[in-house]
């Protein structure tokens, strides 16, 4: 386990409804990740910073704050291009273009076996 | 028609005779001045001919015969003895010539009655566009705005003429300007009809939103001779609409918000639960309490909520009327997310001393407190203390309960919770920023 565990790429996750945290954060250490959780674009930078291990975001759109979970995306992708980006949202029309590129996009509320599965495809193409 | 004296002539002027033959001798007869009277009130177009037998030769006549020949206006002499020829050519010529003045006054009748339609039919106009509530306007094909309304002065407070030509694009909100002008040039160059909603400037100096319209008016030729233009005033239901949109948009926010949380909440439960069977009645018990405090919301309109009311409302299904419970405190403003989030809370703690706390037992009570410690930062505690129930031991496991308070409901109000198994008691306590309770 803690072998398996050291072989996959930590998950932070942003979110700023605190419910909807805990129970991303339970499904995602269900899937065997270890996870860091932020309740704002801030939070989240600065753990970035902070946890090199750190290899998936993964992040609500609609957040208070000085960046919304886009602009937040778009600083990860220039700054830790190697950190995948994937985007949770109950805003549907998401404009393709205003993600970074390569991210991925699931509409709120999302099945659990969608997210783990996305993660794991991700942690496999990392190696 | 045959008359024998100068009044009869008179009367007969008067119904308007075709031309007259008369004799020089009868112009000197009585009613003279009855015949001067009726010739020079004839209307304009009107010069009756005469034809007068003439007695001598004209360097024989006297003054007043001259000046009696020269008062009938339009007359020929004729001398005397008469060839009958010459008699008839006058005569037919003083008819053709009385027909002609005729067609004169028929055409200038028909002027006059012309220029009177129109002179109604303007006055139509002015009265029916100052009785509407909208702004009517005209251009001329070119697109230079020649008339306005009274409305359109009342309404925008500008000096009447002041707006003529292209002026009026000026009292438009600058952002509208552009848009205006592109449609409005459009249509002059394609004939099509214009419409635009944009923001006038009223003469409080607030812009107001109004419909504007204009349709072209095209003559035989299939060319257009004038614009007709309307604008009016939309302004209460642009708002309306722009509130409308602004409440779905937010109840859209509420119900994906609300499901998210439902979907949290089913995962969580069913995560823990011992059997399907409790996991479908702690399921019902939950989405039943989340329907009871989004009703609450909607009578206080989605925004923030009343505190006393949230902690009531939360308990009222497990109250009995035995007086198990009491409480105390300031009635707060509390947001929407802060008032869900603590009556699921008071859920979770409420059902938990129906199975295994205070409630469990016949002497148990619950205190409820809450108060703001006045000090830099206003400071929200809220205490939750069960007494006299039965001993309390630590659960070996955590459920949705206990992790929702501990771990989301203090994130709600940007405080701390904490929940004490106490042996004698299980205590629950929050405390938070003021400013927390409706962030």
């Amino acid at each position: 386990m803690t072998a398996e565990k050291s072989r996959l790429p930590s998950v932070l996750v942003v979110e700023d409804e605190p419910l909807i945290r805990m129970d991303a954060v339970d499904m995602i250490e269900d899937a065997g990740f270890k996870v860091y959780e932020a309740a704002s674009a801030d939070a989240a930078i600065a753990l970035l910073e902070q946890h090199s291990d750190i290899g998936i975001i993964f992040t609500d759109i609609d957040m208070p704050g000085s960046m919304d979970g886009l602009k937040l995306a778009a600083y990860v992708r220039d700054r830790w291009p190697p950190v995948a980006i994937v985007i949770a949202s109950g805003i549907v029309e998401v404009g393709k273009d205003t993600m970074p590129e390569g991210s991925i996009f699931f509409a709120k509320p999302y099945a659990t076996s969608h997210i783990t599965k996305a993660l794991q495809d991700i942690a496999a193409t990392m190696g | 028609m045959p008359v024998a004296t100068l009044k009869d002539l008179a009367k007969l002027i008067e119904r308007r005779a075709g031309a007259v033959v008369i004799t020089e001798e009868a112009l000197s007869g009585d009613g003279a001045d009855a015949l001067s009277e009726a010739l020079a009130v004839q209307p304009s177009w009107s010069d009756v001919p005469f034809i007068v037998l003439a007695n001598d030769a004209a360097t024989n006549r006297s003054d007043i015969a001259a000046r009696r020949m020269d008062a009938l206006r339009n007359a020929v002499l004729l001398s005397r003895p008469l060839h009958a020829e010459e008699l008839i050519r006058a005569v037919r010529s003083a008819l053709t010539a009385r027909g002609r003045q005729h067609e004169a006054r028929k055409r200038m009748e028909e002027l006059h009655l012309r220029e009177q339609q129109l002179f109604e039919s303007e006055a139509k106009f002015h009265a029916i566009t100052d009785s509407v509530d909208q702004m009517i306007w005209s251009a001329l094909p070119d697109g230079y705005h020649d008339y306005y309304n009274h409305r359109w002065y009342e309404f925008t407070g500008v000096p009447e003429g002041s707006t003529d030509g292209e002026a009026w694009n000026g009292m438009f909100h600058k952002d509208d300007q552009e848009i205006a002008w592109g449609l409005w040039r459009h249509s002059l160059k394609t004939g099509e009809p214009y419409e635009v909603e944009y923001r006038l400037r009223h003469r409080s100096g607030d812009y107001r939103w109004v419909l504007g319209r204009a349709q072209p008016v095209h003559n035989e030729a299939g060319e257009i001779v004038r614009w007709y233009g309307s604008c009016t005033d939309i302004h209460a239901i642009k708002l309306a609409q722009e509130q409308r949109q602004l409440m779905l948009a937010e109840m859209n926010h509420r119900v994906k918000n609300t499901l998210a949380m439902v979907n949290v909440m089913v995962s969580q439960t069913l995560r823990q639960a011992d059997n399907l069977h409790d996991a479908q009645a702690s399921i019902q018990s939950r989405i039943g309490m989340m329907a009871q405090a989004h009703d609450r919301l909607i009578q206080s309109s989605w925004k923030e909520t009343r505190l006393l009311e949230v902690i009531e409302a939360a308990l009222a299904p497990h109250r009995t009327g035995e007086g198990r419970f009491s409480f105390s405190g300031p009635d707060l403003p509390i947001g929407s997310k802060q008032a869900l989030a603590l009556t699921m809370a008071l859920h979770e703690l409420a059902t938990n001393a129906s199975k295994y706390g205070a409630l469990s037992t016949k002497t148990g009570n619950i205190r409820i407190t809450w108060n703001v410690e006045q000090s830099d930062v206003d400071e929200f505690q809220f205490h939750w203390t069960e007494s006299n129930g039965p001993k309390v031991a630590q659960p070996t496991r955590r459920g949705f309960g206990s992790r929702m308070i501990e771990q989301a409901l203090a994130g709600y109000f940007s405080g701390k919770a904490e929940l004490n198994y106490n042996s004698d008691g299980l205590t629950f306590s929050l405390s938070a920023p003021l400013s927390g309770l409706t962030l």
